[in-house]
């Protein structure tokens, strides 16, 4: 009976739950490597009020169906994997990736995660690891006494140490990337792991064929947010936001009629 | 009731659908392609709204159909490769669960065996009638005449189709459309398959508002005139039985 106030509240829910996936995106406008999300939204079932071709009276017959709709849902915000822009950072153990891939880390339940953002640091051992500690794969040590550390566009970590000229490797980083990132599931902490819908990674060398891209060292990956085109979403969120509350209104009045009918 | 209510209760009714349909819409004013839904009015002659005398049958206003107006959206870009919008007229054909089904929402997806599906996991079909088979892995161009194209290499062309009635097209939610009438009646689409933009939904707020406002203030006249038709009926019965007395 009540179908337009509770299709105004679909209308409603749906912007609230764009609001957050914006509020998230700007909030994470400065994350280092973060990728935005896009919230993309349905209408819901159609009711039929009147079949078509059922008889109106006795002189007409409906010639097409009455149907109405009622609402709209958020049906997915996906991630949208675009290039950040890259900063400058001089440090050498930041990496950024130009191109599609992932860098994999081992997570301490022992389960491999993804992740682009290239801010990696040396823990006690001397292993290259996550800002959360967790270590890339395949694996890689840098001693304490080398002096300074390259990494190559494909990936290969070398360093050199004091007496001698010639570089040592260290190991070389892989990189993983899948069919569909979108269906990717964000774990938080910058780190994806894969489902159904993306597909089981594919990994191999930077720089190769496979067009995973390729390593830049010294660099990070900013945020692909644009802060502008977020705020172009916000209002248009709450403008549909606040017509789908005057609808409420509308139908709250027009009910109210209705209940004085009966004086 | 007495012919001046039951068009009352008639136009009340209608109101009450019409304010469904611009909810709808209004709710839908930010789903990628929708189609903005009108009312279509006409009148209903029956023996229960005869004239006294039964001479001229009254008519009473009832809601009889709707129609989608299925012009085109705004576009804007989004600068994925995988979001496709057409500029004109067409749908694009997706394999449902039971059949073809026809949408202009064009957010598609890679699923990993290289289909192109929509958000529900349907796929996009293409002109061969077999859903699209793509290498995920490479860039993907679609030039506007709906040719797919992989390292420079024609891969496949998507079915972009357009109805002769399109009254025979009806909304199934989730943003797709189901054709009702006979296959002959399905062509090619003359509009352009844009990558990387998106069709906005076609709903005028602002038109919707004021539409929102003239059914609002059309149910209280006629709630008016109920009230009135009461007042009547009870004076005539008070009066008549008091004269009769």
């Amino acid at each position: 009976m009540i179908r337009a106030l509770y299709s105004a509240a679909s209308g409603m829910t749906a912007e609230q739950t764009n609001v957050d996936n914006i509020a998230n995106n700007l909030a994470n406008a400065s994350t280092t490597a973060f990728k935005a999300r896009r919230t993309q939204f349905q209408d819901l079932m159609y009711q039929t009020i009147m079949q078509p071709g059922a008889q109106a009276g006795s002189q007409t017959v409906v010639p097409a169906g009455l149907q109405i709709g009622l609402g709209t849902r958020p049906a997915s915000n996906e991630i949208i994997f675009t290039q950040g822009s890259f900063t400058q950072t001089d440090n050498p153990l930041d990496l950024a990736i130009q191109g599609n891939g992932f860098f994999q880390v081992l997570q301490p339940n022992g389960v491999l995660a993804y992740t682009r953002a290239g801010t990696f640091q040396l823990d006690l051992n001397g292993n290259v690891v996550t800002a959360a500690g967790d270590p890339v794969q395949p694996q890689i040590t840098i001693p304490p006494q080398a002096l300074s550390v390259t990494i190559a566009l494909d990936g290969t970590v070398s360093y050199t140490q004091q007496g001698t000229s010639a570089a040592q490797t260290a190991g070389q980083i892989e990189l993983a990337n899948f069919q569909n990132p979108a269906g990717l599931n964000a774990m938080g902490s910058n780190l994806y792991s894969p489902t159904d819908a993306s597909g089981q990674p594919t990994v191999a060398k930077p720089g190769g064929p496979e067009g995973l891209g390729t390593l830049l060292q010294g660099y990070t990956e900013q945020s692909n947010v644009s802060v502008v085109t977020e705020f172009i979403n916000l209002i248009e969120s709450q403008r549909a936001y606040e017509a789908n509350s005057k609808v409420v209104t509308t139908a709250d009045q027009m009910y109210q009629d209705v209940n004085n009918l009966k004086t | 009731m007495d012919p001046l209510t039951s068009m009352a209760a008639s136009g009340l009714r209608s109101n009450l659908e019409s304010l469904d349909l611009i909810a709808n819409n209004l709710a839908n004013v930010q789903t990628t392609g929708f189609k903005n839904d009108s009312e279509f009015y006409s009148l209903y002659a029956a023996s229960e709204a005869e004239g006294p005398g039964g001479s001229d049958p009254a008519q009473m206003p009832v809601i009889e159909t709707n129609w989608t107006d299925y012009s085109q959206g705004d576009l804007h870009q989004t600068g994925i490769p995988t979001d496709l919008a057409i500029s004109g007229a067409g749908f694009f054909t997706v394999a449902g669960p039971s059949g073809r089904l026809y949408t202009r929402n064009g957010t598609f997806q890679f699923t990993p065996a290289g289909r192109l599906v929509t958000s529900d996991g349907y796929p996009l079909q293409g002109s061969d009638g077999k859903p699209i088979q793509l290498d995920p892995a490479r860039a993907l161009t679609v030039t506007p005449e709906g040719e797919l194209l992989q390292d420079g290499a024609v891969v496949g062309k998507l079915q972009t189709v357009t109805f002769k009635k399109m009254s025979d097209l009806s909304k199934q939610g989730t943003s797709l459309l189901r054709f009702n009438g006979p296959d002959d009646a399905v062509g090619p689409a003359a509009g352009l398959v844009l990558q990387g933009r998106l069709e906005s939904s076609n709903v005028d707020v602002a038109g919707s508002s004021v539409r929102m406002i003239n059914v609002l203030r059309q149910f209280e006249m006629l709630q008016k005139s109920i009230l009135i038709g009461v007042d009547m009926n009870t004076a005539a019965i008070q009066q008549v039985a008091k004269s009769g007395a």
